[in-house]
């Protein structure tokens, strides 16, 4: 395991912390994607993304009271992003919402792998895994195959 | 001439957003092969054979699809992609899981007649639950890939709805 920098290695509240500040990074940037995602898709789609939207920021909110009952750093969120790549029509929308689902599964992987909590690991594995089937249907709907990816949030080996 | 563009504001891309995970990352992904390197890579006897149990149910699980897939060929076809993903969890999990060697794994039993489908999208459900559980009593790197495991079989039950 990568070394955290503290010197003994082990996983503790800083390190915990430290990762879900990362994860809380990815939530603001999902949350402020979606405006994006909702302003390119059909109205039949838009359910959808206010429904995922309102996720990240329930997270969102969950993650910014952990962190600041520890009184530990809260980042806010950034001013603008600078999208990956253009969104110009709905398959576009889909791709990004991919792209934000996929970005907080990277992040909430690494809570996992950094957390000291039990209680986090579980907030973790379901933020996760919610994000997971959130991407299962923006792959499609982006026309990616596969749909389905089998270790969400880990690199390749 | 085009004028010059302003600043570019912060930008949220994947690379960004792993830049810095990128190095916490990369055991995971060696699947942990190698030996312990610190502290938070010691496993109890307890964590080990929770894994060990984490990888019986996972190659039920693979067992389950060429079950499903022997019962309706139709089904095969559409879920070879699932079942190949299913086999990699299985040796990420295997080599994450010390000590752990191929085995004749356990029966996932027959699905019913013309219920593939839906039999199948249970035993997926089971081990992701399974997976997660197990999860939560794990540290490190192996409570990363038990639960990106899990969250990618409930990607498959979400395929299969």
């Amino acid at each position: 395991m990568a070394d955290d920098g503290s010197g003994t290695g082990a996983l503790d509240e800083g390190t915990e912390n430290a990762a879900l500040g990362e994860a809380l990074a990815a939530e603001h940037a999902a949350v402020w994607g979606y405006g994006v995602v909702g302003a390119a898709v059909s109205e039949d789609a838009r359910e959808v993304v206010v429904a995922s939207e309102a996720v990240h920021r329930d997270v969102r909110d969950r993650v910014t009271a952990l962190l600041s009952d520890r009184n530990a750093e809260v980042a806010d969120a950034k001013g603008a992003y600078t999208l990956p790549f253009p969104v110009l029509s709905e398959v576009d929308a889909a791709a990004l919402a991919v792209v934000l689902e996929d970005g907080v599964a990277d992040a909430w992987v690494r809570v996992l792998d950094q957390a000291a909590e039990r209680s986090t690991r579980e907030l973790a594995v379901g933020v996760l895994t919610a994000a997971e089937v959130r991407a299962v249907g923006w792959r499609g709907a982006a026309g990616q195959a596969p749909v389905t990816s089998a270790l969400p949030g880990l690199p390749p080996q | 001439m085009s004028p010059t563009p302003p600043p570019r504001p912060p930008g949220f891309s994947r690379r960004t957003l792993l830049a810095a995970s990128a190095a916490g990352l990369a055991l995971l992904a060696t699947g942990c092969s190698s030996p312990p390197a610190d502290e938070r890579e010691r496993v109890t006897s307890e964590q080990a054979d929770e894994l060990a149990v984490q990888v019986a149910v996972q190659e039920a699980l693979v067992s389950a699809f060429a079950a499903a897939g022997a019962a309706d060929p139709a089904l095969a076809a559409e879920v070879a992609e699932l079942a190949a993903q299913a086999d990699e969890q299985l040796t990420r999990l295997r080599a994450a899981s010390p000590g752990t060697t191929a085995s004749a794994s356990s029966p996932a039993g027959a699905p019913p007649a013309g219920g593939a489908r839906g039999w199948l999208r249970e035993q997926i459900g089971a081990t992701a639950a399974s997976h997660a559980t197990a999860c939560l009593d794990q540290s490190g790197a192996r409570a990363a890939l038990l639960g990106s495991v899990a969250a990618g079989l409930r990607g498959h039950e979400a395929r299969l709805a």
